[in-house]
């Protein structure tokens, strides 16, 4: 534990109030520890004053502590994002990867994917518990682009890492949606309307084709199958259609999805921004037809990003997605492979060479980058250092994402990134359901199988 | 967009009338040992490989 850890439990816990808009309770954190409680805001002062809440959690604050400090500073990469090529055939409007690669770049030769999944093995062998596999999910660009360099990657290393593939949908023809399910590789898809002319303002070929029927037929064929997902990128284009794509997503038996905001990195991107206030109308009302939908069939459409809200409140180790956390999970929980073998800390970075970590087959490797100056830039990013995310109740359930659009659109590590008061707001939501005794409807079934209860306080 | 985070004045006296119908606190937390590696642009959906 750090010193300035030390010095906060010397001093001793204090709670912050938060006006979570809820009829009966307001919210009291000590963001120190990710710590809160829900009160009867007429008594918010009798509880910052003392009482048994206070004492139980003073009891607590110290392990707390601990717990959130090692899940900031001490982890040990378990994952890599692999991007297999620079080309993709889609020209998307907020893509992260400049243009000039996506369209004119290169394919990573098969044999050199092959040394880097043998090199990335042998360095997370070193670094993970025996008996646990590290993921490898493959990345865009579109990945499908080069096809067989992956999938003999998958066939070669299956006892070696649990497969991922991220892709826009448009290449999984028959043989490939075997090959991948027939392998238990989770797929994910993306699409960003409920029907072709809203999906086509963002997402389209170089020639300005539709692609919307192509990963319609793709998710038709998933059905079933226990491991995919789609993602919706939310912007401008799309904000006054987010229930009718839950809807969609519903009805077409997607288990899980993301409704992500648009990541403002590139200047493409910003032009497509919603307002925070437009995007957390339009977000909070498709989270409400979720909830109805589950009511009506007992079936859950999990929106895995708010999913991870809830769950980094209710179980901060808990977490899947390392957004929402400072420092964010790039190139600490997990880091990026680009298709010329160049390491960086997260997909986000890959357009900007000022990130670059060094090649993953030169002398180093992956040690080399995780302590090079590139990827400490983000690693360090930490939002109990800067204003105003340092003096934030909720600083640790939002993690100020993402460092690459703070540095790229704000201008430093030390701002916040593009949706500052969205996610406050996404974080009240989420201590409402709380509140209501409704987070469950929004998470996975079992979510919580290997946590183990460690604060309970009802009184 | 209101601003969310915020010290809240409590009038005291209406504190103390309120004291016999108080809705109870409530404060859970969680732990397990942390293997997250998702983002935002992807999240792991094997059931069996996923925490």
């Amino acid at each position: 534990m750090t010193s300035a850890v030390l010095s906060r439990a010397e001093i001793g816990p204090a709670f912050i109030p938060v006006d979570i808009g809820h009829a009966v309770y307001a919210a009291v954190t000590d963001p120190n520890t990710a710590f809160w409680a829900l009160v009867d805001k007429t008594r918010i002062q009798e509880e910052l004053a003392g009482g048994p809440l206070l004492d139980s959690y003073r009891a607590k604050a110290d392990s707390f502590a601990r717990e959130l400090h090692a899940l900031r500073f001490e982890l040990k990469p378990s994952g890599v994002y692999l991007n297999p090529t620079e080309r993709c055939n889609l020209d998307c409007t907020y893509c992260y990867l400049p243009g000039e690669q996506r369209s004119n770049g290169s394919h990573m030769p098969p044999e050199m994917l092959t040394a880097s999944l043998g090199k990335l093995r042998d360095y997370f062998r070193s670094v993970m518990p025996e008996g646990r596999k590290p993921r490898a999910i493959f990345h865009g660009a579109e990945p499908l682009m080069n096809k067989g360099a992956v999938c003999s990657a998958i066939d070669a290393f299956s006892a070696d890492f649990v497969f991922g593939l991220q892709t826009n949908g448009t290449l999984l023809d028959d043989a490939a949606l075997e090959f991948l399910t027939s392998r238990n590789v989770s797929i994910g898809l993306s699409l960003d309307g409920p029907f072709a002319g809203i999906t086509d303002a963002t997402r389209k070929t170089w020639g300005g084709k539709s692609v919307h029927d192509k990963v319609l037929a793709s998710m038709e064929k998933l059905k079933g199958y226990g491991s995919w997902s789609v993602i919706t990128t939310c912007t401008t284009e799309n904000l006054p259609y987010l229930t009718q794509m839950v809807e969609l997503f519903h009805a077409s038996e997607v288990p899980t999805c993301m409704l992500n905001t648009v990541r403002c990195t590139l200047p493409g991107a910003r032009g497509v921004k919603p307002a925070d206030g437009d995007m957390a109308k339009a977000f909070f009302a498709a989270m409400d037809r979720t909830h109805e939908l589950y009511r009506e069939t007992g079936r859950k459409l999990i929106v895995a990003n708010f999913a991870n809200i809830l769950i980094g409140i209710l179980a901060p180790t808990a977490r899947r997605l390392m957004c929402d956390i400072s420092p964010c999970g790039g190139g600490r929980a997990f880091f990026a492979l680009a298709a010329d073998g160049g390491l960086y800390p997260c997909s986000e970075f890959i357009g900007l060479s000022s990130f670059n970590g060094g090649n993953l087959l030169a002398e180093g490797g992956v040690e080399a980058a995780l302590t090079s100056a590139a990827f400490q830039t983000v690693t360090t990013r930490d939002v109990d250092t800067f204003s105003p995310c340092g003096d934030c109740a909720i600083r640790h359930f939002c993690g100020s994402p993402c460092p690459a659009e703070a540095y790229e659109m704000n201008g430093g590590m030390e701002k916040t990134g593009a949706f500052c008061e969205f996610y406050k707001e996404q974080v009240n939501y989420a201590l409402r359901l709380i509140a209501d005794g409704k987070a469950n409807d929004y998470l996975w079934d079992g979510w919580d199988e290997d946590t183990e209860t460690v604060f309970d306080l009802a009184m | 967009m209101t601003q969310t985070v915020q010290t809240i004045q409590t009038n005291q006296s209406t504190a103390a009338a309120n004291v016999q119908t108080a809705a109870p606190t409530i404060a859970i937390r969680k732990s397990c040992n942390p293997d997250g590696i998702g983002l935002s642009h992807y999240v792991l959906m094997d059931k069996k490989a996923a925490k």
